[in-house]
């Protein structure tokens, strides 16, 4: 059995807290520990941050479509937009060395999930999977 | 989310709670860049209700204090709960902001 949840949203911030308490919940069901869930929500967040930001460039009346799937193997989110494509090539963080506002983001995704991919058959817009494997029982 | 400026013994303060999304960041971000545009030094931000920051309001801060250090002004950082923190270490701000275990503590220091 595969468990799935999707919703759609307005690409409006206010909305990002919507799929925060989604993602919550989400990560109970598949037994993550409180530590996990809260670096999942954190960046799944800051991922539908970048689809309003950069794909959407801040209109407010797009959609975002973001599943969660809780697999055998772990835990899976799809973000999905309409916007303008994301070039995988030049998303690169700050160095943490550096202290300058902005670049925190991608550093906060990739520490939370194992795979982060864009899927190149999606004509129009971007198609994002995450992925976060099982961790062991003290590992978050 | 939640900005209120105080007077705490003789310091300002802004206290803030609630989740810091990119939501609310540009509220907070108003608030804190007056603050720094008036000059207004030490501003002590105590973050004891903060229950959620994203990059944006990391980000914020950032700003934030480079403009009081434009000016030599102080940003003091006090009460960040464990879970905020751990952003401000995995980013490794936590060396770059002054931050205080408690407000008496900023106020004192």
């Amino acid at each position: 059995m595969m468990d799935s949840v999707k919703i759609t949203i307005p690409s409006h911030p206010k909305y990002l807290s919507v799929v925060r308490a989604l993602v919550s919940r989400m990560g109970e069901l598949s037994e993550m520990s409180e530590a996990s869930i809260d670096k999942v929500k954190l960046a799944v967040d800051e991922a539908c941050s970048n689809v309003i930001k950069y794909a959407y460039k801040g209109d407010a009346g797009k959609r975002i479509a973001v599943e969660f799937r809780i697999t055998q193997e772990g835990f899976e989110v799809t973000i999905e937009d309409s916007g303008i494509k994301a070039n995988p090539e030049l998303i690169e963080g700050r160095s943490l060395d550096e202290v300058k506002p902005g670049g925190l983001g991608i550093h906060l995704i990739k520490r939370a999930f194992d795979v982060l991919a864009f899927d190149e058959r999606k004509k129009k817009g971007n198609r994002l999977r995450l992925i976060r494997y099982k961790r062991g029982d003290n590992e978050d | 989310m939640k900005i209120e400026v105080i007077d705490y013994k003789g310091k300002k303060v802004m206290e803030v709670s609630g989740e810091i999304d990119m939501h609310a960041s540009p509220s907070l971000r108003k608030e804190l860049m007056s603050l720094v545009s008036k000059k207004t030094t030490p501003l002590l931000v105590d973050l004891k209700g903060v229950s959620y920051i994203d990059s944006s309001g990391i980000a914020t801060f950032v700003e934030g204090l480079k403009g009081m250090m434009a000016f030599g002004g102080k940003l003091k950082l006090a009460s960040i709960p464990a879970g905020v923190m751990e952003i401000f270490n995995f980013s490794k701000l936590d060396k770059v902001f002054e931050i205080y275990g408690d407000l008496d503590d900023a106020v004192n220091s």
